[in-house]
């Protein structure tokens, strides 16, 4: 017995410790944005607040237009998201639940597609979005990843349980299709819904390559955009405060967003649909 | 008479083919055309404006010969082999422990050590950038605490891999952690207890039991670990820009580089082919070991 609880003691400290390093950076940041430009930032004067102030956030804005760079942040990744879980659900409602020439080749393509890297094709799409005339246009962060494999595959795990009876009932009661899907498949995958729908807004909200190449003027970029463009140099001569409020502000939401939705277990339901 | 069932079939399917549609219209026009045009253009050479030239393997025989995309190309190696001798175990430690019986507040700790991964590359990047500052870093203070010398971490070009690498430890530790959590709940716990009752440490414990029950999902981190790690583009764009002296540039960054800023389009088609190339080998082994592993489930 002497030995399991040595064990649980290491484990004990190794879990702080983790605990720690995983915090600590969300802290730091959060220290920093809220120091006056009088405070230190320098080595372990970093670690504390004297006298917070929320000047930061607007001292950013005038370096960058950072409120309507979130608002367009705001705008993808609620759009995406929305149309996202719609779509993934539809397509694997359909791949689930019915049978159809070409069902099977048509997924297969589907899964391989997972494995082509987006970058080996990323020249011709943006002359693609080009000739759409979609630079600086949010849709061509929105529409081109409506439809997901990934999403796909894993509303089709979910609705594999829907049961084929109440389709049948419908049917006979003289519902479509489509009628089936939305008043009886959608209302009982909700969870589901809200788990890819949380995991869509977040991989939007955070995605640099695209938005890098399609939005061309300060006000089009997303925030994940605006602040990978931030002027840091080596050093003091860095307005430090300034550039983690700025940091904060495409932070803070994601997290809050986490908290609310841990109800639904984000986490484990992404690692759930992987698994497969 | 065949061919009038399968068009009834077809027609009879029609709504069916409807709710697939977006996702392939969408797939032809923003993957599947992309793909072919970019197999193309990596035999031709064009800026993008004005013709096309036509150049054979040119910029197939450039790139095999040019020294800066040696250069990205050992780097992101290096980025990989790091990535997977020090993910891969920390996160099957800290799985174990998640997974300890003993454990309070399981919800809270999984929580709280999945946070990193919530946020963007750029953002983690921007906090880890002020850490490793050499003026007004964290890491040097920590560092000269211990008795070393201080470091330039992110202007040398012997070092500026390593703020980048920890980077992507600190990052991603906690998604592979879940996976593999998440692969652990499913072993019989009656497997330890009984090792417990013979002796054995945690040790001996995880290399006996836990590592032949979780191998499928080990190998699942390894395949995806790899991938993502051959398309790292984020991290040393936010964290160093490449730099300094394209010391820490990435596989993906030089693509960028070529298309987006010299505007050799064809040349750039082809560095994506020939990341698309590395990622095919790399599936093909995932390929060949689950077939493998079924055959021999099967017998």
């Amino acid at each position: 017995m002497k030995r399991a609880s040595t064990e649980q003691t290491i484990g004990m400290i190794i879990l702080g410790i983790t605990m720690i390093i995983a915090v600590f950076p969300f802290l730091f940041m959060m220290i920093i944005a809220l120091k006056p430009p009088g405070e230190s930032v320098t080595g372990l004067n970093a670690l504390y607040v004297i006298n917070p102030t929320i000047n930061n956030f607007f001292r950013i804005n005038q370096l960058i237009p950072i409120f309507r760079n979130a608002l367009n942040s705001i705008v993808v990744s609620t759009a995406g998201a929305s149309t996202t879980v719609f779509f993934c659900a539809l397509a694997g409602f359909a791949f689930a639940k019915y049978t159809f020439p070409g069902k099977e080749i048509l997924f297969v393509i589907m899964i391989a597609t997972m494995m082509v890297p987006e970058e080996t094709g990323v020249i011709p799409v943006f002359i693609i979005v080009r000739r759409l005339g979609w630079i600086n246009n949010l849709l061509s962060l929105i529409v081109p990843k409506i439809a997901t494999a990934i999403g796909i595959f894993y509303m089709r795990q979910y609705i594999t349980t829907f049961p084929y009876t109440v389709m049948e009932q419908a049917r006979i009661d003289g519902c479509s299709e489509f009628r089936i899907f939305w008043n009886m498949v959608l209302p009982n995958i909700t969870p589901a819904l809200a788990a890819w729908g949380s995991i869509s807004f977040i991989v939007r909200w955070n995605e640099l390559l695209w938005p890098l190449l399609f939005m061309r003027s300060r006000v089009m970029y997303t925030l994940t955009v605006a602040i990978s463009l931030l002027p840091t140099a080596e050093g003091l001569s860095t307005p430090w405060q300034v550039i983690m409020a700025g940091t904060a502000i495409s932070v803070v939401p994601l997290v809050l967003i986490y908290f609310l939705l841990q109800r639904f277990q984000i986490a484990g339901i992404m690692t759930g649909s992987l698994k497969g | 008479m065949k061919g009038n069932s399968l068009g009834m079939r077809l027609w009879k399917a029609r709504i069916v083919y409807l709710f697939i549609a977006p996702y392939f219209i969408l797939f032809i026009f923003f993957q599947l055309i992309p793909l072919v045009w970019s197999l193309v253009l990596s035999f031709h050479s064009w800026s993008g404006l004005g013709e096309m030239t036509f150049v054979g393997m040119d910029n197939y025989r450039t790139l095999v010969t040019d020294d800066l995309f040696q250069l990205v190309l050992g780097n992101t190696v290096f980025y990989w082999i790091v990535s997977v001798i020090t993910i891969i175990p920390i996160s099957l430690m800290l799985a174990s422990i998640i997974n300890s019986p003993w454990l309070k507040r399981r919800n809270f700790v999984q929580t709280m050590m999945f946070l990193p991964y919530i946020i963007s590359w750029v953002a983690a990047a921007l906090v880890f950038r002020m850490l490793f500052d050499h003026e007004v870093g964290l890491v040097n203070i920590a560092i000269s605490s211990l008795g070393l010398q201080p470091q330039p971490w992110l202007v040398s070009t012997r070092l500026s891999k390593i703020p980048i690498s920890i980077l992507i430890i600190w990052r991603l530790v906690p998604w592979y952690m879940l996976i593999i959590y998440s692969g652990l709940k499913s072993v019989d716990y009656q497997f330890y207890e009984a090792a417990v009752l013979e002796g054995a440490n945690a040790f001996q414990r995880m290399v006996k039991i836990t590592i032949p029950l979780i191998s499928t999902i080990l190998f699942f981190c390894f395949i995806t670990l790899t991938i993502e790690c051959f398309r790292i583009f984020a991290q040393p764009h936010a964290l160093t820009r490449g730099g300094p002296g394209n010391s820490s540039m990435s596989i993906v960054q030089y693509l960028y580089i070529n298309g987006f800023e010299f505007f050799k389009l064809g040349y750039a088609s082809t560095v994506g082919y020939a990341l698309a190339l590395i990622l095919l080998i790399v599936s093909a082994f995932q390929l060949r070991v689950m077939i493998k592993r079924n055959k021999e489930m099967n017998f």
